[in-house]
């Protein structure tokens, strides 16, 4: 079955959420991690690998710093889902 | 020529997260009131441990301490240690005006990430490359004093000592040496383990070091009784903040005492039983006395290891006699309330030793009724007993042969 953007969104967010311990009501498209949030490597690795469980696929961290927001990075992961596909 | 007046070791905070309570005085209450802290632990009784019961720390907020974010990427042990260096931070109210680079982090721990190493061999071992992202951080046994340094900016020498159940004793002693050596004007300095876990106990219980009174686990640590058999397995942290005597005194920093003395050894004849006759750890004792200038005659009580093993305590007792002669000052172990918190234990003993050498009372022993060292030691049972305010010794023991001793000095105390 496809995700919707949205339901890719909410995912993301929720695999952000529970790595820097806040709500996944604070993390939007516009979020920007490393500026307002000062994420770390191993904890953009950690969303990384929780999103890999959840979605099966293989991401690697490169991609998710690639990204300058959280929408960057969710855009890429229906990118990656789409060509599975 | 004199010699130089030798640099001096304030202690200006403390911070204890421990089953005897979550503040020094809180600790000391329940100490002072001889009831012990051993229960029943579910877990265990659920994994069918071979032991039970433990000590454990008593639940309390963490949210103002450490973030969720930080939680989930540190275990128990790092958690209590953070804790209880927040107090003794806050408690010392250190200027923000220190150089970073002269503050530093020294801590003890005998089992470190070993019980969150364990947890992931349990839950990934079929998945290795699916472990979490944080396993190495969130086990590496430096990972308590990396966190403690990165959260106030520490960038002093920050160092973590294993020397079994020791460690903590050994961290504050080593810490106090920089002090004096001029390397570092402020340290937070201290021990922590939280390894109560079905394997923990099961390594412990296997060698027979561990009390098995799973029906009566209050009265299963009973340092120095007849009637003891082992130690009770317990969790927490203990931290001081310690600072050049002049430095902290020219702050108009409140000063609890002083590491007056410090001694390190090592039995070099068991891996785990103590030397029986005590000559090694009896040295270590007399060693830190004269570290800090004193006599046996000047120190008014002792804070013993007393782990309510066997053989420990009996080693322990010879040692006392052989470095204080027929003349030993009383003698307390508060074990008999916390139980053992292994690395953390020296750490939280050193905080107590000191509050009650201050307020001139030793606790007394809890579950205490006789035993063989009574014929030669003062040892405190029944009700506190009322010193005159004057230096502590407070001995730790470890695994491995690893003596540590302190001298704890009051700054009340004029000698």
């Amino acid at each position: 079955m496809e995700l919707t953007r949205q339901e890719l969104a909410r995912t993301a967010q929720a695999a952000i959420a529970e790595v820097l311990g806040t709500d996944p009501g604070a993390i939007n498209d516009h979020t920007d991690l490393q500026a307002e949030y000062d994420i770390d490597s191993l904890e953009l690795m950690a969303v990384g690998a929780q999103l890999e469980r959840t979605l099966d696929i293989q991401i690697e961290v490169e991609d998710l710093l690639k990204a300058e927001t959280v929408g960057q990075a969710i855009d890429m992961l229906a990118d990656r889902l789409a060509t599975r596909a | 020529m004199s010699a130089p007046e030798r640099t001096r070791v304030a202690i200006t905070g403390m911070g204890v997260k421990s089953p005897a309570g979550n503040s020094v005085d809180e600790a000391y209450t329940t100490i002072m009131s001889a009831k012990s802290a051993a229960t029943t632990v579910d877990e265990l009784v659920a994994e069918n441990a071979p032991v039970r019961f433990a000590c454990m720390v008593p639940d309390f907020p963490m949210d103002g301490y450490v973030s969720l974010r930080e939680r989930r990427q540190i275990d128990r042990g790092t958690q209590l240690a953070l804790c209880a260096a927040a107090d003794a931070v806050r408690d010392a109210d250190l200027p923000t005006t220190l150089p970073a680079e002269r503050v530093g982090v020294h801590l003890g721990t005998g089992i470190g990430g070993l019980t969150s190493m364990e947890a992931t061999a349990l839950n990934h071992g079929d998945d290795p490359a699916g472990i979490p992202v944080h396993t190495v951080p969130r086990t590496m046994a430096n990972s308590a004093a990396a966190r403690v340094a990165m959260r106030y900016g520490f960038q002093g020498s920050c160092t973590t000592y294993a020397t079994a159940c020791a460690s903590g004793t050994t961290a504050i002693g080593e810490a106090a040496r920089r002090i004096r050596y001029g390397e570092l004007d402020a340290v937070v300095a201290g021990g922590f383990d939280s390894a109560i876990t079905t394997i923990m106990v099961a390594g412990f219980a296997r060698m027979r070091a561990l009390s098995t009174r799973n029906d009566a686990p209050w009265s299963a640590s009973r340092p120095f009784d007849a009637e003891r058999d082992g130690f009770v397995l317990a969790e927490g942290a203990a931290m001081m903040v310690l600072e050049r005597w002049d430095a902290a005194a020219a702050r108009g920093a409140r000063i609890y005492g002083e590491v007056a003395g410090y001694a390190a050894n090592a039995d070099a004849f068991n891996i785990v039983a103590p030397l029986a006759d005590g000559a090694v750890a009896a040295r270590c004792m007399a060693l830190a006395i004269a570290d800090a200038g004193l006599g046996p005659a000047d120190i008014g009580h002792i804070n013993a290891h007393g782990t309510s093993t066997r053989s420990n305590d009996s080693a322990e007792a010879a040692a006392i006699s052989r470095c204080f002669g027929a003349t030993a000052p009383p003698v307390t172990s508060v074990k008999g309330v916390t139980g053992h918190l292994i690395g953390g234990s020296g750490a939280l003993e050193a905080c107590v030793a000191l509050v009650c050498a201050e307020r001139g009372v030793v606790p007394p022993v809890a579950n205490l009724a006789d035993g063989d060292e009574f014929d030669f030691l003062d040892i405190v049972t029944g009700v506190p007993r009322a010193v005159p305010t004057a230096p502590a010794l407070s001995n730790s023991f470890g695994f491995g042969g690893q003596n540590a001793c302190l001298v704890l000095t009051p700054a009340l105390w004029n000698s």
